[in-house]
């Protein structure tokens, strides 16, 4: 069967992509390159979220911690040793090892656990770290933070717009491998149904702890670019409503499918953006939390696909007509 | 010695408090499996309604009656709406109560400012009385004997009535009682009702025991009465009062000796105990 160009979606991201490659050269708006900058990183962060959520299935509330340990990893070794590319990289391979680490530990430890006590101990996991992060005032300077110098390369935010642009497709696309491969496809049969899996003969916790780990890995190097974008870092990148941004993200865009975090990540922060303008019409748009959790709570309800859920199911309809 | 007669009196007072927050979270989650992340938030609001009919009628009394009441009808209305439609669905449950507290803690802020709320007892019960050397306040004996009372009320509720025989039924097999032509939805409505008044009414009292309330207890009281929860084993309302006073002792001798450890101390012992008895300490 011939494929109508219109709904081919490799020629929509395509034209995405050459759009967003361009945006620098025509638009010399600064704030639209910081927001864009910001929704790249908080793709990738989602996405990392995505394998948890929409590949294996499984809600965790304490994801933050890893994006929270690599943006203070990040932070601390170009404060402490020096701002240069090479302090940086050492940072992203240390923030790799402890992000590695601990995701594997908190797998093994509490992936046996139902879905409910899952939830409630990764929201307690994340609380210490951010409990760690306020007491630990030697490294972290308390909930006060600090900011620092990055590396001259990367100060120019043009080329940290590209950088933290191939970032992102970079980890789009080692996720989509990763999401195709068998073991990805053994992560959505758990989601799909954990008993039927296991008598198939699949260990389910080491296949959990897989995911567990790749998700981790991901949100600490998001976690890293995030720090350097701000060049400063505070107690807040380990708070709850960092994971819950993240879900929301997810679940708006459209849970398992990688690119509906992308979507999801650049929607709610646009939003972000609109409503805080707002705030100078009527101070209620400065709670925007209110706007988000219903939104969160009735796209969870109503709209369970999200965006790019919906789109395919436009499109499978489409190519039936 | 008086140091520690004193911190165990504060931590016993504490702990009345999470068990009348633990308490209805427990039997949600024992009957219906569900596990709501907004009872925290009920307790937010119990406090901030509370203290507001308190300080519109200037009677304690009457706010504490108001809090019960506007608990209770938050329970009605939330059970009724965004419950019940994910009841199967344990994913979008989680998610749906977890956007639900911060809904709610936002509004909060709306209604009654972004600031807290200093909050001041009536003067009958701010006296305290000393008794060779320990101080006896006279608000903490107050909240204790009410948590008592809840806790005695509740136990009558579950031993003695038709209620709480389908509730005990309930917890240990559903859908037999369904099948016996019991509506157990109907009986589930009641026990959320039931729990956020609980939840309420302890937002309440901890209000003029803290001086101060702020949107952020609703999530600080939340995750205690989930750890007192865990380690008490989920549906278990003595399970839960006895983790309620061990998190409430535990956490004033903490506080007092090695401040910076205290909230840690409650987190790993969840730790232990969901990992070494996921049951809970009293579950079955």
């Amino acid at each position: 069967m011939k494929t109508n160009w219109l709904v081919s979606s490799r020629l929509w991201m395509g034209m995405a992509a050459i759009l967003l490659i361009g945006f620098p050269f025509v638009s010399d708006s600064r704030s639209a390159l910081i927001l864009l900058t910001q929704i790249f990183i908080y793709a990738v962060f989602a996405m990392s979220y995505d394998i948890l959520l929409g590949y294996t299935g499984i809600i965790s509330f304490g994801h933050a911690m890893f994006f929270g340990i690599g943006a203070y990893t990040t932070a601390i070794f170009l404060h402490r040793w020096d701002h240069t590319m090479l302090a940086f990289l050492v940072s992203l391979l240390v923030v790799l090892v402890l992000t590695g680490i601990v995701s594997y530990l908190i797998g093994v430890m509490t992936l046996r656990l139902k879905s409910h006590f899952y939830a409630m101990l990764t929201l307690a996991v994340a609380g210490l770290f951010l409990v760690l992060a306020e007491k630990w005032r030697d490294l972290t300077k308390g909930s006060d933070g600090f900011t620092f110098y990055i590396p001259d390369v990367l100060k120019d935010r043009t080329t940290l717009y590209f950088a933290s642009f191939f970032f992102m497709i970079i980890m789009f696309f080692l996720l989509k491998r990763f999401t195709d491969s068998p073991t990805g496809k053994v992560l959505q049969a758990i989601r799909e149904n954990e008993q039927r899996t296991e008598s198939l003969g699949y260990q389910i916790l080491h296949y959990k702890i897989i995911a567990s780990v790749v998700a981790g890995l991901a949100a600490g190097m998001s976690g890293s670019m995030y720090a350097i974008t701000l060049r400063f870092v505070n107690t807040a990148v380990f708070g709850t409503n960092v994971t819950l941004d993240a879900l929301l993200m997810t679940i708006v865009g459209g849970v398992g499918t990688l690119f509906g975090s992308i979507v999801g990540s650049a929607l709610i922060l646009l939003v972000h953006a609109g409503l805080t303008d707002l705030a100078k019409i009527h101070w209620i748009f400065e709670r925007w939390m209110i706007f988000f959790g219903a939104l969160y709570i009735l796209a969870v309800m109503f709209f369970p696909q999200g965006v790019v859920g919906m789109l395919r199911q436009w499109k499978e309809k489409w190519k039936r007509a | 010695m008086d140091v520690l007669l004193n911190l165990t009196i504060n931590g016993i007072a504490t702990g009345s408090l999470i068990f009348l927050l633990a308490a209805g979270l427990t039997l949600i989650f024992g009957l219906m499996h569900v596990l709501n992340f907004a009872h925290g938030a009920l307790f937010a609001w119990g406090a901030y309604f509370g203290v507001w009919i308190y300080t519109q009628t200037d009677s304690f009394l009457v706010g504490i009656l108001g809090a019960i009441v506007i608990g209770g009808l938050l329970g009605w209305l939330l059970e009724r709406w965004i419950i019940q439609p994910v009841y199967t669905n344990t994913m979008s449950q989680i998610q749906v109560t977890m956007g639900l507290l911060l809904v709610m803690n936002e509004c909060l802020k709306v209604f009654f400012g972004p600031n807290q709320v200093s909050v001041r007892l009536p003067d009958y019960l701010d006296q305290s009385w000393l008794l060779g050397g320990v101080i006896l306040i006279k608000y903490r004996l107050f909240v204790i004997a009410i948590g008592i009372l809840v806790f005695l009320g509740v136990q009558y509720m579950l031993k003695r009535t038709r209620l709480g025989l389908i509730v005990r039924a309930g917890v240990m097999n559903k859908e037999m009682v369904q099948a016996l032509g019991i509506n157990i939805k109907k009986v589930f409505l009641y026990v959320f009702i039931l729990g956020s008044s609980m939840a309420a009414l302890g937002g309440m009292l901890f209000a003029p025991y803290s001086g101060v309330i702020h949107a952020g207890i609703g999530m600080d009281y939340g995750i205690l009465a989930f750890i007192v929860v865990v380690i008490g084993g989920m549906g278990s309302i003595v399970g839960s009062a006895m983790a309620a006073l061990l998190v409430g002792v535990l956490g004033a001798f903490m506080t007092y000796f090695v401040p910076s450890v205290a909230l840690a101390v409650n987190m790993l012992l969840m730790f232990g105990v969901l990992m070494f008895r996921p049951a809970g300490l009293f579950g079955r």
